[in-house]
C-alpha cells in the first residue's frame, strides 16, 4: 500500500515538474514568437494614436514594421534554433552564407569576394553588409517569423492564457466568471507539459536551408574545389617540367656532348674516347633511373599494369613496415579514382613511417553499394589530425574532387585509422 | 643458345636481336604481343627467352603473364624478364614455383653487354638473375623470416649477392674475398637456412626464396 502511495507521489511530482517546466518553456516560446507581431501591433497602435485620418501618420509605422521585421527575423530564428537544440537536441543547420577571406591584392586594394576597397576595414564592413542582405536565408527567416506566431506561438499561448483567465475569473464574485476561471486553470494545467512542443516540427520544417540555399552552398563548394584542382594541376605540371628540364633533358645534352667528344677523340686518343663512352653509358642509366622515379610519381606503372589492388600490394611490399593487405576481388574503377586512392594509401603509409613511427599497418580495400572504401590502420603513436594546408588536408581535397571523404581517428598514443570513401558506380 | 625475344617496341627488339646475335647466339623467334610470346615459347621451347613485361594488346603485364603461363605448362622454362621498372610483387610471382631459371632485370641492364649475356647464360643454366634494386628493397624491408635472423652480417651480404644470381667467384670479386672464403659462407648459410645438399644451383634458388619469405 505504501509502495503504491509512493509511486503515486512520484508520478505526481513528475507531472508537476513537467507542468512547471512546460509552462516556462511555453512562456519563452510565446515571447520569442510574438516579438515581431508585437512590433507590428505597436506600429499599428502608433498609427491609430497619431490619428487614422491623416495619411502621413502611417509612414512612420510602415517604416517601423519593415525595419523591425528585417532586423528581428534573424535573431528570432537563431534564438529558436538555439532553444530547439537545447530542449530537444535537434540540430537544425542554419545555412547562412559564410564570409570568404579578405585578401590584399598586388594593387594594394582589398578584395572581399564582392568588391575592391581601400582598407581592410572597409572591405570587411562591405562584405558583412552584402552577406547580410544578399543572403537567400533572409527570405526563409522572414517566412518563419510570419509562420511561427500562427502555429507554435498560438499553441504555446494556451497555458499563459489559461492562467490569466484563472487569475482574472477566480477573483470575481460572478459564478460565470468563476466557471470560466476554473476552466482556464484546468486548460493551463492540462496543456502546460505539451504546449511548447509544436515549436520543434515547425522549426524543422521552416528553418532548415531551402533547396536554393543548398544549391548555392554546393556551387560555392564546387567553385572552391575547381580552384584547388586547377592550382594543384598547374603545380604538378610545373614540377614535371622542372624535373625533366633539370634532370633527363640536361643529362641527354651531356650524353650528346660526351658522344660528340668521343667521336672526335676516336682517332687521336682512343683510351680517352673509351672512357667518355663509359661515362655516357653511366649517364644514360642515371637518366633512366630519374625518369623512372618521375614516372612513378605521375602514374605508377604497376597501377596501369595490374590495377589498384596489386599496386597497393606492391606498395605494401616496398614499405619498411609489416603491412597486411586485404581486398575484395579485383576492383574495376575509373583510372582517376584508382590513382587518387593509390596516392592516398601511399601518403598514409609514408605518414605511418615518418610521423607515427609505426611498425605494422593494415590496409583494407572494400567495395560497398555506395563506392570504394579504403582503410589504412597503423600501430603508431597517433595524434594525427587534418591541419589546414597539411598532408591530410591535401588528401582530403584530392578526394573531395570525386566527392570522396576522409575520416581520421587517431587518439594520442595510437592507433591511427584513416578511412577514405569514394562514391563510384559498381561495375 | 636458341633464344626468343619478346618486345613490342621495334627499335628495342631489333637492338636486342643484334646484340644477342653479335655474341654468337641464335634468335629463333621474336614476338611483339602477349599471345605471340606464349605461342613462340610453346613452339620453340627456347634455351632462354627475353621478355618485356608490358606489351600489346592491353599494354598491361601481358609479357609477364605469358611467361608465367608458359612456365606453368613447361616447368623450369628459363625466362629473363626485362622491364622499365622493377617490383618485388613481380619478382615473388616469378620465383614462386621455386624451379629456378628466372631473371628479372631493368631494361638498362643491356647497356653492359657482358653482364647481360652473363645473366642470360645464368638463367639458361637454371640459375637466377635478379635486379639489385629488387634485392636492395628486400634487404631494407627486413624479412620476418626467423631463420634469416640467425645469419651474420657477412652471410647476409653474401646471400643478397647470391639472390642477384651471382656465382661464388663473382661474389668474391665484389666483396674482395677469395672464392674459398665465399664458399665457406655459403655452406654455413645453407645450413642455417636448413637447405640440404642436393643440386647446387637449385639450392641457390631456394636460398633466394628463403629471402623472399617463401620457404
Amino acid at each position: 500500500m505504501r509502495q503504491l502511495g509512493s509511486r503515486w507521489a512520484g508520478a505526481a511530482v513528475g507531472f508537476i515538474r513537467a507542468c512547471v517546466v512546460g509552462f516556462l518553456r511555453a512562456c519563452v516560446v510565446v515571447v520569442v514568437s510574438m516579438l515581431v507581431p508585437a512590433v507590428w501591433a505597436a506600429a499599428v497602435g502608433l498609427g491609430i494614436w497619431w490619428g487614422a485620418g491623416n495619411p502621413w501618420s502611417w509612414v512612420a509605422p510602415c517604416v517601423l514594421v519593415t525595419v523591425g521585421a528585417l532586423t528581428l527575423s534573424r535573431p528570432v530564428c537563431q534564438l529558436v534554433r538555439f532553444l530547439v537544440a537545447r530542449w530537444t537536441a535537434t540540430a537544425i543547420p542554419a545555412g547562412y552564407r559564410q564570409a570568404g577571406p579578405v585578401t590584399r591584392m598586388s594593387t594594394g586594394y582589398w578584395w572581399n569576394g564582392f568588391s575592391y576597397e581601400r582598407t581592410s576595414r572597409d572591405a570587411l564592413l562591405d562584405q558583412k553588409w552584402r552577406l547580410r542582405w544578399r543572403d537567400p536565408a533572409n527570405w526563409r527567416d522572414l517566412r518563419f517569423t510570419a509562420v511561427v506566431p500562427l502555429t507554435a506561438g498560438v499553441v504555446a499561448a494556451l497555458p499563459p492564457a489559461g492562467v490569466a483567465a484563472a487569475v482574472l475569473g477566480l477573483g470575481r464574485p460572478e459564478p460565470v466568471a468563476r466557471v470560466v476561471g476554473a476552466l482556464g486553470l484546468v486548460l493551463a494545467v492540462a496543456s502546460a507539459p505539451y504546449a511548447w512542443r509544436p515549436l520543434r516540427p515547425v522549426a524543422v520544417r521552416f528553418l532548415r536551408p531551402s533547396p536554393a540555399m543548398e544549391l548555392a552552398d554546393r556551387v560555392d563548394e564546387l567553385t572552391a574545389q575547381r580552384a584547388d584542382t586547377t592550382i594543384a594541376q598547374a603545380a604538378e605540371i610545373r614540377r614535371i617540367e622542372r624535373d625533366l628540364h633539370d634532370g633527363a633533358q640536361a643529362r641527354l645534352v651531356a650524353l650528346g656532348l660526351a658522344l660528340a667528344t668521343a667521336e672526335k677523340l676516336m682517332r687521336t686518343d682512343p683510351d680517352q674516347a673509351r672512357e667518355l663512352l663509359r661515362e655516357a653509358r653511366a649517364g644514360a642509366a642515371a637518366s633512366l633511373a630519374e625518369m623512372r622515379e618521375l614516372v612513378r610519381g605521375i602514374s605508377p606503372p604497376v597501377l596501369n599494369e595490374r590495377g589498384l589492388v596489386d599496386a597497393v600490394r606492391a606498395l605494401a611490399l616496398d614499405s619498411p613496415l609489416d603491412v597486411a593487405v586485404t581486398a575484395d576481388a579485383p576492383l574495376h574503377l575509373d583510372p582517376p579514382i584508382e590513382s587518387a586512392v593509390y596516392f592516398g594509401v601511399a601518403e598514409l603509409l609514408t605518414n605511418a613511417v615518418r610521423h607515427a613511427q609505426a611498425s605494422r599497418a593494415r590496409i583494407c580495400l572494400t567495395r560497398d553499394e555506395a563506392g570504394l572504401v579504403a582503410e589504412v590502420e597503423d600501430d603508431g603513436r597517433g595524434g594525427a589530425d587534418i591541419r589546414s594546408g597539411g598532408g591530410l588536408d591535401g588528401l582530403r581535397r584530392r578526394l573531395a574532387v570525386f566527392d570522396g571523404t576522409v575520416e581520421i581517428t587517431s587518439p594520442s598514443g595510437g592507433p591511427t585509422r584513416v578511412t577514405m570513401a569514394v562514391p563510384c558506380e559498381s561495375s | 643458345m636458341r633464344i626468343v625475344v619478346a618486345e613490342d617496341l621495334y627499335l628495342l627488339r631489333d637492338g636486342m636481336v643484334r646484340l644477342i646475335e653479335a655474341c654468337g647466339h641464335q634468335v629463333v623467334a621474336t614476338a611483339a604481343t602477349g599471345p605471340e610470346t606464349l605461342e613462340a615459347l610453346r613452339t620453340w621451347r627456347p634455351d632462354v627467352s627475353v621478355i618485356d613485361v608490358r606489351m600489346p594488346p592491353n599494354q598491361s603485364d601481358e609479357g609477364l603473364r605469358a611467361a608465367l603461363a608458359a612456365r606453368s605448362e613447361m616447368p623450369g622454362l628459363p625466362v629473363l624478364i626485362l622491364s622499365q621498372h622493377v617490383e618485388q610483387l613481380y619478382a615473388r610471382e616469378l620465383l614462386a614455383d621455386g624451379s629456378g631459371g628466372v631473371g628479372y632485370l631493368l631494361k638498362e641492364s643491356v647497356f653492359d653487354a657482358d653482364q647481360f649475356l652473363d645473366a642470360l647464360e645464368r638463367v639458361a643454366a637454371g640459375g637466377t638473375a635478379m635486379d639489385p634494386a629488387v634485392i636492395a628493397k628486400l634487404l631494407s624491408t627486413g624479412s620476418p623470416n626467423q631463420s634469416l635472423d640467425r645469419l651474420t652480417e657477412r652471410e647476409h651480404s653474401v646471400l643478397a649477392l647470391m639472390a642477384e644470381g651471382l656465382s661464388n667467384q663473382a661474389i668474391g670479386h665484389r666483396l674482395f674475398l677469395s672464392e674459398g672464403t665465399i664458399s665457406k659462407y655459403t655452406t654455413s648459410l645453407f645450413a642455417k637456412l636448413g637447405l640440404t645438399d642436393d643440386d647446387n644451383s637449385n639450392r641457390r634458388v631456394r636460398a633466394v626464396l628463403a629471402y623472399l619469405n617463401k620457404p
